[in-house]
């Protein structure tokens, strides 16, 4: 099979399905690296940075001899090198380590707090495309009236808040003055008593501020993506064009605006959604959520190095996985574009 | 468009449908919730380490006693739990315990001797590691600290063991007085896999509470156990620990009464709480002290292995000037709104046999603090405002943790303070793992920090010379004649001799001024009036929660 793709009016691309393998098997193995190098070097630093984990250990009422014990166990008497080596090998055969906190194994502890973060993560960049887009439609409609200027101002107001803030308004109006949601936690005390559909709207109740939150600045970043995109397109000659020979400002939209003003979108939501499956610390706080980012945090200032790892890795394999699925999304809709990741 | 606004209208009311719904139904009202900032990661005392796992482990699994603060006396005193009643032999070389027989695990399995003489086994076994290894020195144990159990442990029956007591060791019960496990759970696992086990999250349990349920990071809920010997029918069906790390959070749920009790309410909040009529606020003094560091020795020559006075910190008459320099009360009320009290010791006043009174801390003033600085030749010779001695000025820098306010606030009081009598002082701010790190490497010289006191009192750990075995003698602080006293604490002597000695070191501590003592930090706990019986003591809120009731 071969991808033709358009390069210019004049000349055709050629991208054999053998070309395409090949880059994405290029871009595959500098992920590869590029974790690799990163995973060894938070290896390194956490443990040249201040701060011992056994220390916790070490009390009036617990024996000095308690915290030489557990740094034995955990081989942090050993040497940095030897501590690597050890830690290359095991995670080899799939094994990063027990979580000096949990006592239990890192990935699993990990997984019980990125399931969470991919659900919230996930129905937040949807709820950002979504309503930024929807709103980006809504005003290119509305080209010079009073609504749109009103709804980029707005947007930039709402981008310019920071989330704590944001959070925290929230919280007082809807939760405080109004009591119409939770102020924090993700489900009810009697969650368990409910039905299947009730458990599922306690828990939309429940995250419906924390989403608001976590959403109302990428909304308004996507927003501007979108408007500015849509501006370009629609200032082109070919729009005038069509315009001219009667075809629907509905079709125009549509066939050809939306398609074209979309890429810069999808690359700064592969970007987001990466971001946001590393943790939103500060939504996750402030609504006492168990996230990806108040996990990393804690692990840091309790010096839990295998945990720290395991944050670090699984932060870097969704970045690299969330900027792939952009890419793909980005050619299925401008096969052009297959031509600069093949160079 | 109709489906549009019939989809719209359902959005608007969703919110009001759920808050009906969150109204708490008769059925569970009969219970409490407690606020908590941290979720806990364990239920097994044999590996509890923050304060919330040890007081919720507690509920879980019982102990052979039941301590209990005796606010006349300031101290604790054991009285049966497990054990039923026990006797001392005449010359205390060893103790029969009898043991209740109506005491079962959560999975029906009857407690007897057996559980309590592996508990102690675990507890010591090197290869466990349990959070109590190597404190059991008054026990018989081998050259790995493990407690030969044969010569320890008498069984008699299954309702009744003796524990027997090597000669020069201190015979008391409390190193007898951990949580028991049961036995026949955790037998037959590997014990250097205990650490990682399953059950360590499920817990076989034998205490006033079990655990229902435990959602990760959300809540922690003990329900009344009903077989147990300490239930009665008007117990709380449920105690439901809250997880949330954000105060501000918890305070609104406070009030809103989403939450029915919670610790370390700060001070700036009380106001407002006095005025919700449905909230009681209960402050406790004394278990934590913030204190003003000064390193003793000399960081530098200590890391070549040297020990010699510290240039600025090594004379008492320095470190008492420091003291009296500082005004303690301004921070107190200021900052404290006047709850918490001036420290002059390591030991508070909550512990009333053991306290002496007659020490009163030091009160501001310059010109004592000018004329003990001038007496060890500390002068402005330059009259650029800050003194010097042998061409060296008397600059320091002073390390606080960040997160938090108070300590925040002391350091610059204590630069502003120290500034007025020659003394210049650079503030830094260190994350309080780093700065922890720097203090057992003792490499720096001054610091802003606070201890927090065992029950029953302990000072060896943080006043004894040998800084090899006393790794928390941050300041560094050297006194032979103090050393004495604390080796004293340690042999088996008569409570009134112990007495006079821990008197006796708050005197010498308090001549000898080894950091500069500024503030016991209340514990405020803000509770829901509903809940009725219940008692506030320094050992903790929940430590008797069956004997709450609800009104």
């Amino acid at each position: 099979m071969e991808i033709a793709i358009k390069n210019s009016p004049e000349k055709l691309f050629i991208a054999t399905e053998k070309q395409t393998g090949k880059a994405f098997a290029k871009r595959f193995l500098t992920s590869l690296i590029t974790l690799f190098l990163l995973v060894s070097l938070i290896f390194v630093f956490v443990r040249l940075s201040p701060g011992d984990p056994t220390k916790k250990y070490v009390s009036a009422q617990l024996s000095p001899e308690l915290s030489q014990k557990i740094s034995e166990k955990f081989m942090l008497d050993k040497p940095v090198i030897e501590q690597y080596f050890a830690f290359l090998l095991n995670s080899v055969k799939g094994d990063l380590g027990v979580s000096y906190n949990f006592r239990q194994p890192v990935m699993k502890v990990v997984w019980e707090y990125f399931s969470f973060t991919l659900v919230f993560s996930t129905l937040s960049i949807f709820l950002q495309i979504i309503f930024s887009f929807s709103l980006a439609i809504f005003v290119a409609r509305r080209k010079n009236t009073f609504l749109n200027k009103a709804v980029s101002d707005f947007s930039l107001f709402i981008y310019s808040i920071p989330s704590f803030v944001l959070g925290v308004f929230l919280i007082y109006l809807f939760s405080v003055v109004l009591n119409l949601f939770p102020i924090s936690g993700l489900k009810s005390l009697d969650y368990d008593s409910f039905s299947f559909w009730g458990k599922i709207l306690d828990q939309a109740w429940h995250l419906a501020l924390p989403l608001i939150t976590l959403s109302a600045a990428g909304t308004a970043m996507f927003y501007k993506y979108i408007k500015e995109g849509m501006d370009d397109v629609l200032h082109q000659s070919y729009i005038l064009n069509l315009r001219s020979s009667g075809v629907k400002e509905k079709v125009i939209l549509k066939k050809h605006v939306i398609p074209n003003a979309i890429s810069p979108l999808i690359s700064v939501a592969g970007i987001e959604l990466g971001v946001l499956l590393g943790g939103a610390l500060i939504t996750e706080v402030i609504f006492s959520l168990p996230g990806m980012g108040r996990l990393t945090v804690n692990s840091i200032l309790t010096r839990d190095y295998p945990l720290i790892i395991g944050c670090v890795l699984t932060a870097g394999i969704v970045m690299i996985i969330a900027n792939y699925l952009a890419d793909i999304i980005k050619i299925k809709f401008d096969k052009r574009l297959l031509k600069g990741l093949l160079n | 468009m109709m489906r549009k606004k019939i989809l719209f209208a359902l959005f608007l009311i969703f919110p009001f449908i759920f808050t009906a719904c969150d109204s708490k139904s008769p059925e569970h009202n009969n219970r409490v919730i407690i606020g908590i900032s941290a979720d806990v990661n364990i239920f097994n005392p044999l590996f509890t380490i923050s304060v919330d796992e040890g007081a919720i482990t507690e509920l879980l699994y019982l102990s052979l006693f039941d301590y209990r603060w005796n606010e006349v006396k300031g101290g604790i005193e054991a009285g049966p739990m497990l054990a039923k009643r026990w006797e001392w032999a005449v010359d205390s070389s060893s103790l029969k315990i009898f043991l209740r027989d109506d005491v079962y695990w959560t999975d029906g399995t009857p407690l007897t001797a057996d559980d309590i003489v592996f508990t102690f086994d675990v507890y010591s076994d090197p290869i466990v590691q349990s959070r109590l290894y190597g404190t059991f020195e008054d026990l018989f144990v081998d050259e790995d600290n493990h407690i030969d159990v044969s010569k320890t442990f008498s069984v008699n029956s299954s309702f009744e063991f003796e524990v027997n007591f090597p000669a020069n060791s201190v015979p008391n019960l409390d190193v007898i007085s951990p949580s028991i496990i049961p036995a026949h759970i955790f037998r037959d696992l590997k014990r250097d896999e205990l650490s990682y086990s399953e059950q360590n999250f499920k817990p076989v349990s034998s205490g006033s509470y079990y655990l229902k349920k435990w959602d990760k990071n959300q809540t922690i809920t003990l329900a009344a156990n009903k077989s147990s010997f300490l239930y009665d029918e008007d117990q709380i069906d449920e105690i439901i620990f809250k997880v949330d790390p954000d105060y501000t959070s918890k305070i609104i749920q406070l009030k809103k009464g989403k939450i029915d009790l919670l610790e370390l309410v700060k001070v700036e909040d009380i106001e407002e709480l006095k005025s919700n009529s449905e909230l009681k606020i209960v402050p406790v003094i004394g278990r934590e002290y913030d204190y003003l560091g000064l390193n003793n020795i000399d960081a530098d020559a200590y890391s070549n292995g040297e020990v010699v006075p510290n240039k600025y910190f090594g004379s008492g008459n320095v470190r008492e000037a420091i003291t009296y320099a500082i005004n303690r009360e301004e921070i107190l009320n200021e900052r404290l709104l006047g709850y918490g009290e001036i420290a002059a010791t390591p030991v508070s006043s909550i512990f009333k046999s053991v306290f002496n009174d007659n020490v009163k801390p030091y009160q501001q003033n310059i010109t004592k603090a000018k004329n003990l600085l001038a007496s060890e030749g500390w002068d402005d010779v330059d009259q650029d405002g800050i003194l010097e001695k042998e061409n060296e000025e008397f600059s320091f820098t002073l390390y606080y943790p960040s997160g938090n306010p108070l300590r925040e606030f002391a350091s610059m009081r204590v630069q502003n303070n120290l500034k007025a009598v020659g003394i210049d002082i650079k503030l830094e701010v260190v994350e309080l793992g780093t700065l922890i790190e720097f203090l057992f490497e003792r490499k720096i010289n001054a610091w802003m920090l606070g201890w927090y006191i065992p029950i029953p009192v302990e000072l060896k750990p943080y006043w004894y010379s040998d800084l090899e075995s006393t790794p928390l003698n941050f300041a560094n602080y050297r006194n032979v004649k103090v050393d004495s006293l604390l080796d004293l604490l340690q042999t088996n002597i008569p409570a009134e001799k112990r007495t006079e000695i821990i008197k006796t070191f708050q005197k010498m501590i308090h001549d000898d001024e080894p950091v500069s003592f500024l503030y016991w930090v209340p514990n405020i706990c803000v509770y829901n009036k509903r809940i009725a019986k219940i008692n506030i003591t320094p050992l903790g809120t929940v430590s008797h929660c069956w004997e709450w009731r609800l009104q």
